[in-house]
């Protein structure tokens, strides 16, 4: 190789760079929430579970991590079919306007959040639905479900394209091939996608910030009206269960799907 | 050969009818009015260059596509619109597509599973035909799991498990490299012969097309161009095409000028050439004269043969069991002529610039209308 050296020692600047660039507000915020004093701070007063204690104490937490998970569970569910099905057709099927229909399922990245959210008050206050849970998940859907498509599609790429017809040629219905061949073998990808969905839906904040009032308040919402006051290190805390379910979700798609698909390229 | 024995054990009717089968795709027909007809038990294979139609064919035997026009008849019924699933085939694809979620025996389980077999006479005949291809004890392992060869014999034994009236080979061992092609090559007729399954094996691989078939489809451009014995298509090629497609050819351009039953008389360069017709040809016609390499000789001091020329070696290849020499004859025309030298391969090769006599016997020179 070609001056090799100087090469490598650039990349790896930027690999280190990176990593603490991307670790370092995380492992802060982990630290703070340990802390025994009073306010946030860095590094931390002591060390001590009681932000851990106090937040588990309060209703008002629990009710809105409820809350929040219950959204994405209806967001991922919601995702599911829809995305899989959008994904499969748009690869598979020579539709008309595909690459239009591809844009118009990327709107939602490219209208601001702040736009997607106004939009919806007023389309979900028109139908008499806000004050319930299901149209923040639905919402969360519409806006998150590229990751989704994205995730299946990539998936369907890598399928030959002769497996439904190796499925029918075995004696399987239309119907028999795609339950029993298409969609187990597409289902890293779904895996992958719907576990993107639920975190992004328990993170969801600007749009759900229109769509809840004071009794539905969701895990995002309920921090932010919180920092509004005074920022107390059990905001910290709260940090560290979204860091943990990030973690538990990562994990699961190892175990289930296999990183290495992500890091493998076609 | 056997041929007429094998024959008159099977039924008269054909397991397999194709008649004028067309398929036309935006006003370019893929197939053109093919039609044959295969006994049961017999080894077909279609051979041809990518974009003839033989993919196209099998295709639609298997059921994937519908013929615009003509009819495919599966033991005497009309299959054409048949869905495939209601088809009896085994099929074997290009690309395998072998289930990847599933294990080799859940992969071979699958059509019996779907073709509602007796759920306690699945696992024996899973067992069974695993065996068969020689992966009894691979059952578990997942497809990913298993080298490119046993995943050949996984799609064999799914193909084969539910004793389909057919078995469908879409270029399954293009991918291989050439030993492994050729072990499947053998093992696929092995394994034909043992079960005895009327077969249809696609492929663009002349010399798989000789080695595993009782009969071979020569298609170009949508057209089936001869079906024949693979003897009768190698030595008896019915046209230009079929005697350049297979095997390596010379082909000397001429002009007809005379003929009797079944051969004619050419001029080439002011030479008069003598050749075997596949068809009765006029006086006047312009023809090719086509000669194989391994017909056309370097000869010795004082060899006589039906035809000889003198010509200069402008290339020699080494290829281990032959030597092939491009020779230039300005006797017949500047034509340049490829020669096999299997006699004297590697020790006393000729030189480029050497001169020589090349010759052949003239019932080795067929003749066809270019």
């Amino acid at each position: 190789m070609f001056r090799a050296a100087p090469f490598r020692i650039a990349v790896w600047s930027v690999v280190v760079f990176n990593i603490i660039f991307l670790g370092l507000p995380t492992v802060v915020i982990v630290l703070a929430s340990f802390t025994a004093g009073d306010l946030l701070t860095f590094p931390p007063e002591g060390f001590s579970l009681r932000w851990y204690e106090r937040l588990l104490g309060m209703r008002d937490f629990r009710e809105a991590l409820g809350r929040s998970l219950q959204v994405a569970l209806f967001c991922t569910l919601f995702a599911m079919p829809s995305g899989t099905l959008a994904a499969l057709a748009m690869v598979r099927y020579r539709i008309r306007f595909a690459r239009t229909l591809q844009l118009y399922f990327l709107l939602p990245f490219t209208v601001p959040l702040v736009v997607s959210g106004i939009g919806m008050m007023y389309v979900f206050g028109d139908m008499r639905v806000l004050g319930s849970l299901w149209p923040v998940g639905l919402a969360t859907c519409a806006i998150n479900l590229p990751f989704m498509i994205w995730s299946v599609s990539s998936a369907v790429n890598r399928l030959d394209p002769d497996l439904e017809n190796a499925a029918a040629n075995c004696g399987a219905t239309p119907l028999q091939a795609f339950f029993t061949v298409t969609i187990p073998a597409l289902m890293p990808g779904i895996i992958t996608g719907a576990l993107l969905m639920f975190i992004l839906a328990l993170n969801e904040f600007i749009v759900s910030i229109f769509l809840v009032d004071a009794s539905i308040v969701t895990l995002p919402v309920w921090m932010y009206t919180s920092i509004r006051n005074i920022i107390t290190p059990d905001l910290a805390a709260v940090s560290v269960v979204y860091i943990l379910f990030a973690i538990v979700s990562i994990f699961a798609l190892d175990r289930w799907v296999g990183l290495d698909i992500f890091l493998k390229s076609k | 050969m056997d041929d007429t024995a094998r024959r008159s054990e099977t039924s008269t009717q054909a397991a397999v009818q194709v008649q004028d089968v067309s398929m036309v795709f935006d006003g370019t027909p893929a197939v053109d009015a093919a039609s044959f007809d295969l006994a049961h038990g017999r080894f077909l294979t279609i051979l041809g260059p990518s974009g003839s139609g033989k993919t196209t064919l099998l295709r639609m035997i298997a059921g994937f596509q519908t013929p615009t026009a003509g009819e495919i008849f599966i033991k005497g019924t009309p299959v054409s619109t048949t869905p495939p699933h209601k088809r009896s085939i085994g099929m074997v694809f290009q690309k395998l597509a072998l289930f990847p979620h599933m294990t080799a025996a859940e992969n071979v389980a699958y059509p019996l599973k779907m073709r509602r077999f007796a759920p306690a006479d699945i696992p024996g005949r899973v067992k069974r035909y695993l065996e068969l291809v020689q992966l009894g004890p691979y059952a578990d392992r997942r497809i990913h799991q298993l080298s490119g060869g046993q995943q050949q014999r996984v799609a064999i034994a799914r193909a084969l498990v539910f004793e389909p009236d057919l078995l469908l080979l879409d270029e399954p061992l293009a991918a291989l490299d050439r030993k492994l092609r050729e072990e499947m090559q053998l093992e696929f007729r092995r394994i034909q012969q043992e079960l005895g399954v009327t077969t249809i094996n696609v492929t663009h691989d002349q010399r798989e097309a000789l080695v595993v078939s009782d009969e071979v489809i020569v298609m170009d451009d949508g057209r089936i161009q001869q079906m024949a014995s693979p003897t009768t298509t190698y030595g008896e090629p019915a046209n230009r095409f079929v005697a350049n497609f297979i095997g390596v050819t010379n082909f000397l351009p001429g002009e007809v000028i005379g003929a009797e039953s079944g051969r004619a008389r050419v001029r080439v360069a002011g030479h008069e050439l003598e050749g075997r017709v596949a068809e009765p040809l006029a006086a006047g016609t312009q023809v090719d004269c086509a000669l194989r390499a391994e017909h056309a000789r370097i000869l010795g001091e004082a060899e006589a043969v039906s035809f000889s020329a003198d010509a200069v070696i402008t290339e020699s290849i080494f290829e281990g069991d032959r030597t092939v020499y491009s020779v230039v004859a300005q006797a017949l025309g500047g034509a340049q002529i490829r020669v096999f030298d299997t006699l004297h391969a590697g020790a006393g090769n000729k030189g480029i610039g050497d001169a020589v006599r090349i010759g052949w016997d003239s019932r080795h020179l067929m003749v066809f209308p270019r």
